[in-house]
Formats: structure tokens, sequence, C-alpha cells
């Protein structure tokens, strides 16, 4: 790849970003350990508006934090990928939520760029493609960090060979689903009394009808559809990224370095020192 | 005719976003519907683009206002006050309630920001943000992606229209809808693709990886008055947030 025509900056801004990942992980950790242990008082009272606004600021607080982290050590080639992969979730995220289809489709973008441009791109491909599509959706800004959470597993299942064969995607996918569900369930409930389509709104309701609690049921609601639609997802991704000319993928140096698609990535490039994020190019 | 723009986008969306801070803080229906009825709805009104904004908050808030009305409504067990009882499902009091509480949040979380995000001058947004030295990646992004989102839509309707033309059939099986995805999605990618290296190549010509601060072409129209009127606004509602929960906590 082209490298560029200016002097790469220096390492004095290296502490300060580790910080900001750092205290990103663990504000959305937090957040999620207090809604789930501390918080869950008796749904039947209302949803406090501590939760909501705990859940609120947390999860966004904690996707800025990472996104601010991880931006100054994205490559112009990851940053040039991650608008077509935020206007991909948007445009059939759309498509999905108005069919009112029991699954999303909204991490085909993010899942995308993460296999192609490593774990970091693909965090934040996550957490910023729901803070534009905020604009349009209000209903996906609150989900920012658990959408980051999609992208940063996406791109360690790619970087540890989830991708090399067709029949490993789905089995990542069922993976990162379930604990995409597991981080998405408190925020649907806090923030929205857990309103979704009218696909997941109905697996909610049988689980109610059993006696469910609100947050309990929209877990097990959220473990079944995340699962099963990143299945989807990565599956969707594996065919597109195999369809891909060699030329377009080696234009990827995360996906060069640690040949994210076996044989179809093109000639070996020697390993990185150090990180998650994308090597430089 | 879109209204006259009187304050900066920046100072729009915080103020929007605060109000949503609010009604959360607040959590009363009353005060939800009060900020529908006076803020909302005057500003939509206002806003010189009533029908689409209107419908945009229909197509967006109606279908999620209308599952929650059927899931809580029928199905909330913790419920005690029964109204109607179909046997799997009971109508109860707590649920309904439980059900216009969120609905009207969600009205409002809907309302405020879909009514800003439509009135929103994009560039004046970016050029803003690069005046007031956002990092230079950030904005890229944010300025790429709301600008592509068009095209790709158009993009995946010609690629639909030709491969309809060869023969593509959508059926109702999800095999098909399945098939039919990958048809569309796969030549979309590849060609975005190869726009986007032809993006990176231009971008590092004209170095885009250089540290240096970034001129906007755009004049600024953020004034310092506006300036303090956001820091102002924020530190206000966060006192009232501290002071509104604290007296909540306090027996």
């Amino acid at each position: 790849m082209s490298s560029p025509l200016t002097l790469a900056p220096g390492h004095s801004s290296e502490r300060p970003r580790r910080m900001l990942l750092v205290l990103g992980g663990a504000l959305i950790l937090a957040t999620y350990l207090f809604l789930v242990t501390v918080q869950p008082t008796e749904i039947a009272g209302g949803v406090g508006s501590t939760a909501s606004l705990v859940s609120l600021f947390g999860f966004l607080g904690g996707g800025a934090l990472l996104v601010g982290g991880i931006l100054p050590m994205l490559t112009t080639s990851s940053l040039v990928v991650m608008p077509l992969g935020i206007a991909l979730n948007i445009a059939i995220g759309q498509i999905a939520g108005s069919l009112g289809m029991q699954i999303y489709l909204d991490a085909i973008g993010t899942v995308l760029v993460a296999v192609l441009a490593g774990p970091a791109a693909g965090a934040a491909t996550g957490a910023l493609s729901n803070a534009i599509w905020g604009l349009f959706n209000p209903f996906a800004l609150p989900f920012a960090a658990g959408a980051a959470l999609i992208g940063l597993l996406a791109g360690l299942a790619a970087k540890h060979g989830a991708f090399r064969r067709v029949y490993l995607a789905p089995v990542a996918g069922l993976v990162v689903g379930a604990i995409g569900g597991l981080v998405a369930a408190p925020v649907a409930v806090f923030m929205f009394g857990a309103a979704g389509t009218f696909g997941t709104n109905a697996i909610i309701a049988v689980f109610r009808s059993m006696g469910d609690k609100l947050l309990v049921a929209a877990t097990k609601q959220g473990l079944l559809s995340d699962s099963l639609d990143k299945i989807v997802v990565f599956v969707i991704v594996a065919l597109i990224v195999y369809a891909l000319p060699q030329r377009a993928v080696r234009q990827f140096p995360f996906a060069r370095t640690y040949r994210v698609l076996g044989n179809r990535s093109g000639r070996r490039a020697p390993q990185p020192t150090s990180g998650i994020g994308t090597p430089a190019a | 005719m879109p209204r006259r723009r009187i304050y900066n986008p920046l100072t729009e969306l915080l103020a929007a976003a605060l109000l949503v801070v609010l009604v959360l803080v607040v959590n009363r229906w009353e005060f939800s519907f009060a900020v529908l009825v006076l803020v909302v709805l005057p500003a939509v009104l206002l806003s010189g683009r009533i029908r689409q904004i209107s419908l945009a908050i229909l197509l967006v808030a109606g279908p999620l206002l209308l599952s929650s009305l059927l899931l809580h409504g029928l199905f909330y067990p913790e419920g005690r006050v029964i109204l109607l009882d179909f046997g799997v499902a009971r109508v109860t009091q707590e649920g309904l309630s439980f059900a216009a509480v969120m609905g009207l949040r969600m009205g409002v979380f809907t309302g405020v920001l879909l009514t800003v995000a439509m009135t929103l001058d994009i560039p004046d947004l970016l050029a803003t943000m690069t005046h007031r030295r956002w990092n230079r990646k950030l904005v890229f992004i944010l300025g790429s992606a709301v600008g592509i989102l068009p095209h790709v839509a158009l993009r995946a309707r010609q690629i639909t229209r030709a491969q309809q033309a060869r023969g593509l059939v959508v059926g109702r099986e999800p095999i098909s809808r399945f098939r039919a995805l990958l048809t569309v999605t796969t030549p979309l990618v590849i060609g975005l693709l190869v726009d986007a290296s032809e993006r990176n190549h231009m971008l590092q010509a004209r170095g885009f990886s250089s540290s240096v601060p970034r001129t906007s072409y755009l004049p600024d129209t953020d004034t310092p008055r506006q300036r303090w009127a956001r820091r102002g606004m924020a530190v206000a509602v966060g006192a009232f947030s501290v002071l509104w929960l604290g007296a909540g906590v306090l027996p």
C-alpha cells in the first residue's frame, strides 16, 4: 500500500490513547455490571431514571472514549472503508427493521470492516455507526457500545482464523451474537422498556407470558435473536469477502498480515510488533 | 420552505440531547407529555418540513409504540389490577401505565432528535467541528458516511434492478431472500471497496495523515455567545439532575 507523503506523528500521544481505551472499556463494563447486578429493582414500579441515565451515559460515554482512543491509531486505508461499513449497516438495518424481521442485519458493515481492517476499526465502525444512525433512528443511539463490542469481537475472531473456512464463520457468529445479546438487553429494557420490532417483541411476549421478568425475557430474546442474527451476518460477510478480488483484500494490512481469509488473503506480510489495532501500512 | 437557521448545529444538537436527558431525569409522564406538546410540536410546526418530519416520526416510532403497547398491555405478569383476561394474555392497569410512560419517553426521544436531525445543516456542522479543532478523522468519517448513504442506497437499487433483469426473483422462503441479499450485496460491496481504494490514494496524496490543523472552506457560523450558551446549558442540566436525583434519594 502507498505510504503517507508526510512525516509520521510521534509516539507522545500513545499513553493518553491507551488511557482512553482502558477508561472506555472499564466504563462499559462497570455500566453493565451496575445494570445487571446492583440495579435490578422490580420493573413493575416503572424503570428508574437512574438506571436509564446510567445506561445512556455509561454505554455512550464508554463508546465515545473507545472511539477517541482508537481513531488516532487507524491508517487511512482503514478510515476510508469505515464510512462504507457505516452506510451498509444503516441501509440494510433500516430495511430489516421496516420488514419487522426477528433479526436485525445491522452489523454487516461492522463485521466487514472488522474482517478487512481489524478489531479496532471494527469497534470504531460499530460505535460510530450507531451514533450516526441515531440521527435518523434515535433508538439506535444507546446501543453504540454493544455495536463496538461486536466489531471488536468480529475482528478478533477474524484475526484468529474464523473467516479462513466458511464453516467457522457461523460458529464465531454464534459466540459473538450471544455476548452482544447479553450487553444489549439492559439497554433495551432500561431505555425503552424493551420495545423493538414486532418480531423481537413477539419473542419477549412468549417469555413474559411464562412469568419471566422483563430483563430476563429481554436477555433471552437477545440471546436468541442476536445469536441467529450474527450467524447470518457472519456467513453473509464470509461469502462477500470470499467473492472479493485479491487486489481488494490486499489493500488492507490487517487482512494481509493475519491472513484472515487463508490463501485468499494474498502474500504473507511480516508480523506486526504489538496491539490489536490495524498494523501500520 | 426550510426555516431560517438561527443557531449553530452544535447548539441545536446539544439542546436536543439535554432535553432527552431532562426527560430521563424527571421520569414522569406529565413532564414527557409537556415536552412533547410544548417543545416538540412547535418545533416540528416551525421546522418548514412538517410533512417529512411527521412521516419520519410516524415510521420510526409508530411500530415501536404499537409493539410496546401490545407487549406490556397484554403480557405484564407483575400487574395486579386485571382489566381483561384472555387466558395467557391479560390486560392490566400497571402494564398499560408502563406502556404509556415508555411510549411518551420514546415519543420525546424520537420527536426531539428527528426534528433536529432532519433540519440539520450537515456541511455547517462539519465546518463547525473543523473550526473547533475536533478530531479530523472523526469529521472525515461523519461527513463521508452521511454523504455516502444516498449513494449506497441508489447503487443498491440499480444493482437490484440489474439482477432482476437477469432473472433474480425474491421468494418468500428465507433461503431465497438470503440468496437475493447476497446477489445484491456482493457487487455492491466490491464496487464500494474499489471506490474506497481510489479515495485512499487521493487522501494519502493530499497529506490526510499529517497532524497539522485542517482548514475549512466554509465560514465559522459559531459565535462566542453560543459557545457560552452551550456550556451554560450543560452545567444547568447537570446541576438540575444532581439536585433532582438527590432529592429523590433523600427521604
